[in-house]
């Protein structure tokens, strides 16, 4: 019995798999928002994945499965991390534009200047009004909560 | 095998252990550290007498394997044949009476337990030297004993002349150690299945397979490291200055033990340097020319020392005089007259050291013998067991330096015979060795009684800081005469003694002992072919051909005819005050002065050696920063500036920009991997 998985097969799956990871990649250098950064990485994370699987598939073996089960792990380790630095990021400038964060850089460098945006970011300290966090749209019902919510800290 | 031979291991193991008890722990138990050094080398000497009975020409002991790379092995084995055990006795025998010698003279000495500490390295050192059964092993032990001498020379290292005099001590035998690392390297290149072990390297198959050039140039270069540790010309200079060392130590190791291990590898090598006749003559020359340079500048030293230091290096070259003198057929008497000469030298020679360090000890540290005089009735132990050493020394029937002298000469005297056998044309040479050796015999006799003579008859003197000679009480750290006399610091730290009274029994006991083996070595192991028969069971010596060795009247003859000659010049000249020697001296001004300023061989070092030496030193400190630190600086530097004048532009802290750059260099990455 041949097996129905061909390199026709093969091609059309890392063809999607160098998609998601073009697409991930230009969705990283182009958009400046830290969380759709985020997800585009993961984004190329995905099409490796994909291309991973497929080669596994395609050689009859499990280690690109087992590969693929690895990096999904490792992949959530990191979301949990990288989306605790993007609200504490959040918290320090109000904002959350990637090119406010630009202060790691050479001495004497002038900063790009990418969006008005940027310039209107200031630090959470210097800003009145209490602290405040991104937002997601709220979804079901909101739990009875022992502190003030989240809406109401808004400024 | 018996118990002594599969246990040969302990003779080394013995005083290692003693040692590291006298240096690490004999304090905080409380127990004298020359107890655990003595003790182990004294059990030592007892296994060593055990091994003696067992020795046998085929017999080596393989206590672990060492170095195995490949086909490459080195392992640590032991050789107990007839050579070794005699000189394993006679080290370990000589060790233990100057241990016990040593802890009375180093009575007090804030650094007592280090002293014995590195004794009982030394020992272990020595015993490995003369037991291990391959080159390779026996260059570690060689190592070992240089560094236990610089320890020693240099044991008060706080005084400027003892630590430059070790440190000289160890520069010269390194000298001496390429020239040993050269020969090793080339016999690993020629011998079958790179073994260095003495059974192959000194089997007949493998002497006849060397190579036209290693069949001189190997005995060459094994002689010239036996130049520099058994201080032969021109790398003798070293051993005079090594009198810095406490007199036990220069007793020990400068006079009876380490110097011959020189004597001993070409003695062990015998049946590949018989090989070149001409490297041969060339050992006998060198040595007759140390012989004779030292004996000429022992004549007029005034340090008592310095003219037992002058005489050590004059009877290494006896040594190796005999050596070179067994071509052809007269191979296997020479070497025995020279293991014989080295054998009865170590009590003799060891016996006058301490004795002038009893001496020494007596007169509070002050060695010049112009300072103190007519001691025979002070000292009578001393004078005794001194005459009997310096006897000894002189060559005079029937002490123990008599056989063995007229073995040497004998051997000599027999040489150009068997050079003519073999067809050797220079064999010449060796009657005119033979007859400048009869008159350094003549010397040896007549410097050693001036020295007996100034110390221990005429009028009794005891030094005072009011002499003449004695140094100025600051001035004198840099003079090289009298750097054993300092009263400032150094020796003062050891024995507080009274001026003038004989040492106590610790002390001259082992005299006794060393001056009834003087008297008798001699005459229990010459005529009786006791010692012959013994190195017999040698590798390598049954191969070497057995001439037909006949005591010659005419030699015994003439050499005691010199040696009586040279004591009774001594005496004439030096038994009571005269103004001979004043006399003789200016008339003879310029000899007289070359050979107090030991012919001025130092300051002709200095002048070439040393000059181009430190001018090497000073182009290579300059190499060493200019182009070496340069490069180092400059493939460093080369980073750091491409860093902050090109890339440090792009380091702007836009995330975008760097993902971008790097997504772009893997595209061209991959592109070039791909695509070209």
């Amino acid at each position: 019995m041949t097996d129905p998985f061909s390199i026709e097969l093969l091609t059309n799956y890392l063809l999607v798999g160098a998609a998601l990871f073009a697409l991930g990649m230009l969705g990283f250098i182009a958009r400046r928002n830290l969380i759709v950064m985020f997800l585009s990485a993961e984004m190329m994370l995905q099409g490796v994945a994909l291309s991973l699987v497929a080669f596994g598939r395609f050689h009859g073996n499990w280690s690109g499965q087992i590969f693929t089960i690895v990096i999904l792990t490792i992949a959530a380790c990191e979301a949990s991390i990288a989306l605790a630095l993007i609200v504490v990021l959040y918290n320090r400038r109000s904002s959350l534009d990637v090119t406010v964060w630009q202060d790691v850089r050479e001495p004497g460098i002038e900063p790009v200047d990418v969006a008005a945006e940027a310039r209107g970011a200031v630090l959470a300290t210097d800003a009145d009004g209490t602290e405040t966090y991104p937002t997601l749209t709220p979804a079901g019902v909101e739990p009875a909560h022992p502190i003030r919510p989240w809406t109401e800290r808004r400024r | 095998m018996g118990f002594f031979v599969s246990n040969i291991w302990l003779i080394p193991l013995l005083p290692l252990l003693g040692g590291l008890t006298a240096g690490f722990l004999a304090r905080r138990i409380k127990l004298d550290p020359f107890i655990p050094v003595a003790v182990g080398v004294g059990l030592a000497f007892l296994l060593s007498l055990g091994a003696y009975a067992s020795a046998d020409a085929e017999r080596s002991v393989l206590v672990s394997r060492w170095i195995q790379a490949g086909s490459f092995v080195v392992p640590v084995e032991f050789r107990v044949d007839g050579l070794t055990t005699l000189m394993l006795s006679m080290v370990t025998f000589v060790s233990t009476l100057v241990i016990v010698f040593a802890s009375g003279y180093m009575h007090g000495d804030p650094s007592y337990p280090r002293f014995f500490a590195f004794i009982g390295l030394f020992v272990f050192a020595m015993t490995g030297l003369v037991l291990s059964n391959n080159y390779i092993l026996t260059y570690v032990f060689w190592e070992g004993v240089g560094v236990c001498s610089y320890l020693l020379i240099g044991f008060w290292y706080a005084r400027p002349a003892a630590s430059a005099a070790a440190m000289k001590a160890f520069m010269i035998n390194r000298v001496g150690d390429v020239g040993f690392a050269l020969a090793i390297f080339w016999l690993w290149a020629v011998v079958p299945n790179h073994d260095l072990s003495y059974q192959n390297v000194l089997a007949e198959s493998t002497l006849h397979g060397l190579p036209e050039a290693a069949k001189w140039g190997i005995p060459l270069l094994l002689f010239w490291a036996a130049t520099a540790k058994s201080a032969q010309l021109p790398l003798y200079v070293w051993l005079p200055d090594a009198m810095e060392g406490p007199t036990p130590v220069s007793a020990l190791i400068h006079a009876a033990t380490m110097v011959t291990a020189g004597v001993y590898l070409i003695a062990r090598s015998m049946p590949l340097i018989a090989l070149s006749p001409d490297v041969q003559l060339l050992i006998a020359s060198i040595g007759c020319a140390t012989a004779l340079l030292a004996a000429l500048i022992a004549l007029t030293q005034t340090d008592l020392k310095r003219v037992m230091a002058y005489s050590t290096v004059s009877q290494l070259g006896f040594m190796f005089m005999g050596l070179g003198a067994g071509v052809g057929s007269v191979a296997r008497l020479a070497v025995v007259a020279a293991i014989f000469h080295l054998f009865t030298h170590a009590f003799f020679k060891a016996l006058l050291f301490l004795a002038s360090g009893s001496v020494m000890h007596a007169m509070g540290d002050v060695i010049d013998m112009r300072r103190f005089g007519g001691l025979r009735r002070r000292l009578p132990y001393t004078y005794m067991t001194f005459a009997v050493g310096a006897l000894a020394l002189a060559g005079v029937f029937p002490m123990a330096g008599f056989w063995s002298k007229d073995e040497i000469l004998l051997a000599l005297e027999s040489a150009p015979h068997a050079a003519e056998e073999i067809h050797f044309a220079a064999g010449w040479a060796y009657g005119l060795i033979y007859w400048l050796a009869m008159f350094t015999a003549f010397l040896t006799a007549f410097y050693t009684f001036r020295a007996f003579f100034m110390t221990f008859w005429g009028p009794e003197k005891l030094p005072s800081p009011d002499d003449p000679e004695a140094p100025p009480a600051l001035d004198h750290a840099h003079d090289h005469h009298h750097g054993h006399d300092h009263v400032v610091t150094g020796d003062a730290a050891h024995g507080h003694h009274e001026v003038g009274v004989e040492s106590g029994p610790i002390m001259t006991y082992p005299l006794m002992i060393l001056a009834v083996c003087a008297v008798g070595v001699g005459v229990l192991f010459g005529p009786t072919h006791l010692l012959a028969g013994h190195l017999e069971h040698t590798l390598g010596f049954e191969s070497l051909p057995e001439g037909h060795p006949e005591f010659s009247w005419f030699s015994a003859i003439v050499s005691t005819i010199a040696a009586l000659g040279g004591i009774g010049l001594a005496y004439a000249m030096y038994a009571v005050p005269s103004e001979a020697p004043g006399r003789l001296a200016r008339s003879l001004k310029p000899l007289y002065r070359a050979s107090m300023g030991k012919f001025y061989v130092d300051e002709l070092y200095q002048a070439t050696v040393m000059k181009l030496v430190l001018g090497l030193a000073a182009a290579s400190r300059v190499f060493d920063v200019k182009v070496v630190d340069g490069l180092v600086r400059g493939v460093a530097g080369a980073p750091w500036a491409a860093g902050r004048e090109v890339l440090a532009k792009y380091h702007n802290g836009l995330i975008q920009f760097y993902a971008a750059a790097s997504a772009l260099s893997v595209a061209v990455l991959l592109w070039l991997l791909l695509f070209t």
